[in-house]
């Protein structure tokens, strides 16, 4: 499930707009350092997709109900529709973008939705691919139940999800019910 | 470029009496704001677009018909400053009578939407219109087979009841996007449209253009299951950039989608007599379709209900009606199913309390009367290849039906299955055509205009057009859709592409292959009816070792490449005031079998397992197969259990995520399985993008029948409307004494 991400304690943190509306933030995307001027209503969905051009994470609701926009926010998964980009300085976000090492192999996880071709339109596909990152990360072989829990708050409208439950189950090496694709 | 946002109409059916923009166009920052008024005075360009009837205005002109309407456009280069402006829009309404319900506004005396009648689309001949506007009514369709009214006088029992579907949202993740640059004297779209034809012939008319002038470019689709079928928000867009002078981009929220293209509701009054033995001898039915404000494409759909109430049943004496009927809630569409869904709900709802008042088991009633070879259809038609019989009981046997099965009781927790069967057509006549592009290093481009969407188009043609050539499919390339390069295609939707564009591929497969041969035969120097291409090599017939591949005889013969085309064509069609014809140039054959649980405590359902079971013909891409298939079960049980789009007094009140549930992995069964019928002999494809959806809903109702002997007659299967069944059924057999289930339920019609 997708989480909010709280305001950082320190209320000093969250910088005040200049003239044009917006405040500086610095974000570690994907590994790389980036300072970014946004405005204060500003998603982290939007800042990532509109200025920063990684279209990775979707719209699919905008109010935190389908997990398309989902994203790694200090490792744990989060709703990118949900998170102001202005409470995001000094984080470190990841996107699906960045899953891939620098020689450019895939993740596991990758791997295995590939493998079982486990999405259709595939607009769905990052996030269920980063909620299950951010499982395996706490619990490197969950069971049948932390993953679905996991994909609660993921909507699949075209009908992947016995795919996406099968990659899902080979990369925690759970005991798969179905036939591998 | 410029980000577009919509002011739209809070009224649902009003004059426009002002729109004030002089606020927005002052917000820092904001580029233009455009009312429909401003577009009618440029006079450059058509204000008016529908793909059969030119009703809708590309902004609202003088009225507004719906909650929702675009009423005016806001352009700015920061779309959170589009937003900003477009909030200081005022628009003032003087309201006039409004009606929401499609039976109501049948004939409507207080609320009519158009006051003249809107011309028609002259490039859209295949839909005879009997249009009255007077009356509201976009269309009707009309199919009559036999005498029914003597078919009722003989019927032993004559039942009668009426069963609604509510409107609701298809939902592609992804909502419509455009960007549209009518720069010069072309238009050039970037579109989520899943008839990029269709668009492209729209627009060209919207704007005055040649066909050739305006290019539509469809990359792969975040979903569409209809949604995106006919200009929607690209006329908005185009327009917007010709006022401007520069691109213009619109992405809807998923607000905004929820009322650009909804699923009709839908109210079906239904007659069946049926005699002692089980046998249906007559059935009457009419179709109420709620259009919404505008027609799209409701004039076409009609045809669909009115044969798809027939059902999969051998009837003697058919009467069926279906009217689209205009109100003022947002445009019904193309959904997956078509009208079939709600046809389906009707109908086979209906035949298991007929089962029940005879005292015939389900399954029993459905042998009976199903369709066999050799049967005519109401529409005329004599069917042949058809399976229905295999399907229903395989599917009996695969969900382990047994008609002396008590429902299972633990605690509040009640166990019970159901079943349902369904026909359906394909969009006939229609006509794809593909071209298919051999290179000298052995690599293939198929150009196709059929949308990739999810459905895994894309695979299945690679597949198919490999299989022909007798090649690896990973040597295949299929293109995306952009008219300027790849040839028409009717549209994708209909479950029609695998079928179509197969089709038409397969033949630009042939036309390659015989180009191939007299090439070959030329550096063989040997009669082309001596060669033989088999794996993708050409060789004398017999003479294994001089062979060349595809690849060698388009280098060596130096002709650059092999170009093969294929057009497919089918014919058909129904009398709009008999329904006689072709109707479909084969049918889907589907039928579904579900096991429940609903806990009478609270009235929730869950589906443990469901089976569905389609002739597929012959099936190409078993994965993709698959995917399509448990796509149709999200829709089924989202469509059964929680979807419903419901709206008060014309203002959508489930207009997020949030308020409009669809499944999640949680809410599908945790067993389902699919059968996909093949007839390898027949070598015949059928779509799977919807046949197996229409079952779904009938069978999870008809199980909820069996397990409480509650008859839910109106879609969605809410827990509110269980518990409520259940009481009323307490009451009543309170109120008898001595429960006689079949009167309390069965006979109520
Ligand atoms: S767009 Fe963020 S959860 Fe749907
Ligand atoms: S694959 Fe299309 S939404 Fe999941």
């Amino acid at each position: 499930m997708s989480e909010l991400q709280e305001l950082p304690d320190d209320p000093g943190a969250v910088k005040l707009p200049d003239a044009d509306g917006r405040v500086p933030v610095r974000i570690d995307v994907n590994g790389r350092a980036r300072t970014l001027r946004v405005r204060t209503t500003q998603t982290l969905l939007d800042a990532l997709r509109e200025q920063l051009r990684l279209q990775g994470a979707r719209s699919g609701c905008g109010v935190g109900m389908c997990g398309a926009c989902t994203v790694l926010l200090d490792g744990r998964a989060a709703s990118g529709c949900l998170t102001l980009a202005a409470v995001c300085d000094g984080t470190d976000v990841r996107t699906v973008e960045g899953l891939e090492d620098p020689s450019g192999e895939l993740s596991r996880v990758q791997e295995a939705f590939l493998r079982h071709r486990a999405f259709q339109c595939s607009y769905c596909t990052p996030g269920f691919v980063l909620a299950l990152e951010a499982l395996l990360a706490v619990d490197p072989s969950p069971d049948e139940a932390a993953i679905r829990e996991a994909f609660s708050g993921h909507i699949c409208r075209c009908g992947s999800y016995s795919r996406i439950m099968a990659a899902a189950l080979e990369v925690a090496g759970a005991t798969d019910r179905r036939e591998q694709a | 470029m410029l980000h577009c946002r919509l002011v739209r109409s809070t009224a649902a059916h009003a004059e426009i009496t002002a729109v004030r923009t002089g606020d927005a166009a002052a917000w820092p920052g904001a580029v233009a704001v455009v009312t429909g008024a401003d577009l009618a005075a440029r006079g450059d360009m058509a204000v008016l677009f529908g793909p059969v009837l030119l009703d809708q205005p590309v902004l609202a002109i003088d009225v507004v018909r719906y909650i929702g309407e675009p009423v005016a456009a806001v352009l700015a280069e920061d779309p959170a400053v589009a937003d900003e402006a477009a909030a200081l829009v005022e628009v003032d309404y003087a309201h006039l009578p409004a009606v929401f319900d499609a039976e109501e506004a049948f004939g409507s005396d207080t609320a009519r939407l158009f006051p003249e009648p809107p011309e028609r689309d002259p490039s859209f001949v295949d839909v005879t219109l009997r249009a009255d506007h007077e009356r509201n009514v976009c269309n009707t369709f009309t199919v009559v087979k036999g005498d029914v009214e003597a078919g009722f006088a003989a019927a032993d029992l004559v039942f009668d009841d009426v069963f609604d579907s509510p409107a609701a949202g298809a939902v592609p993740l992804e909502t419509h996007a455009v960007v549209a640059d009518a720069r010069g004297d072309r238009l050039t779209v970037w579109s989520s449209t899943q008839t990029p034809y269709i668009t492209r012939r729209q627009l060209a008319l919207l704007l005055g253009l040649p066909l050739n002038r305006v290019r539509v470019i469809v990359p792969a689709l975040g979903g569409g299951f209809g949604a995106k079928a006919y200009a929607s928000v690209e006329p908005i867009a185009a327009a917007l950039s010709r006022v401007v002078g520069a691109p213009v981009r619109l992405h809807l929220t998923r607000e905004e989608e929820f009322v650009t293209s909804t699923k009709h509701a839908m109210r079906v009054r239904i007659r069946t007599g049926v005699m002692r033995d089980g046998r249906i001898v007559a059935r009457e039915a009419t179709a109420y379709y709620n259009a919404g404000a505008y027609a799209v494409i409701s004039p076409r759909k009609v045809m669909f209900g009115a044969y798809g109430l027939n059902g999969p049943y051998a009837i003697p004496h058919v009467r069926t009606e279906a009217h689209a009927v205009l109100t003022n809630t947002p445009p019904a569409g193309a959904y997956r199913g078509f009208a079939i869904n709600q046809c389906a709900w009707a109908y086979e709802g209906q035949l298991d309390m007929i089962a029940e008042r005879l005292g015939i088991d389900p399954v029993e009633i459905r042998r009976i009367n199903l369709l066999r070879d050799g049967d005519t259809f109401c529409t005329g038609e004599t069917l042949d290849h058809l399976r229905f019989h295999d399907l229903l009981d395989a599917a009996a046997e695969r969900i382990g039906w047994d008609p002396d099965e008590p429902v299972h009781r633990d605690g509040d927790l009640v166990r019970a299955k159901g079943i349902s069967c369904v026909i359906e057509g394909t969009i006939t006549p229609s006509t794809s055509t593909a071209t298919v592009r051999l290179g000298p290093d052995g690599s293939v481009d198929v150009l196709t205009s059929s949308v990739e969407m999810g459905q895994g188009i894309r695979p299945a043609l690679a597949a198919g057009v490999a299989r022909h050539l007798g090649i690896d499919p990973a040597l295949v390339g299929v293109s995306y859709v952009d008219t300027d390069l790849t040839p028409y295609d009717q549209q994708t939707t209909a479950s029609r592409s695998m079928y179509s564009m197969g089709g038409a591929m397969g033949r630009a497969a042939d036309d390659a292959l015989h180009k191939i041969r007299e090439l070959a035969a030329d550096l063989l120097e040997v009669d082309p009816a001596d060669l033989e291409i088999v794996d993708g090599q050409v060789r004398v017939a017999g003479v294994e070792q001089q062979s060349l591949s595809l690849g060698e005889v388009v280098r060596r013969s130096q002709v650059g490449n092999v170009i093969g085309e294929g057009t497919l064509v089918t014919s058909g069609g129904l009398d709009p005031f008999t329904g006689q014809g072709v109707g479909s140039v084969h049918w889907h054959q589907s039928v579904g079998a579900a096991e429940i649980e609903v806990d009478t405590a609270t009235g929730h359902v869950r589906v443990l397992r469901y089976t569905g079971g389609v002739f597929a013909g012959e099936v190409v891409d078993p994965v993709g197969a698959e995917h399509q298939c448990e796509g149709c079960l999200v829709f089924g049980v989202g469509n059964a259990l929680m979807e419903e789009l419901v709206f008060d007094q014309g203002q959508l009140v489930t207009g997020t995520l949030a308020d409009y549930m669809v499944p999640t992995l949680e809410d599908m069964p945790r067993h389902h399985e699919f059968e996909l019928m093949e007839d390898p002999e027949h070598g015949e494809v059928h779509g799977l993008g919807e046949p197996a959806l229409p079952p779904i809903a009938p069978a999870i109702s008809n199980a909820l029948y069996r397990a409480t002997g509650v008859r839910i007659r109106s879609l969605p299967i809410s827990a509110e409307k269980v518990l409520r069944g259940l009481r009323e059924r307490r009451e009543s057999e309170q109120a008898a004494g001595q429960v006689d289930e079949v009167t309390s339920v069965g006979a109520q019609g």
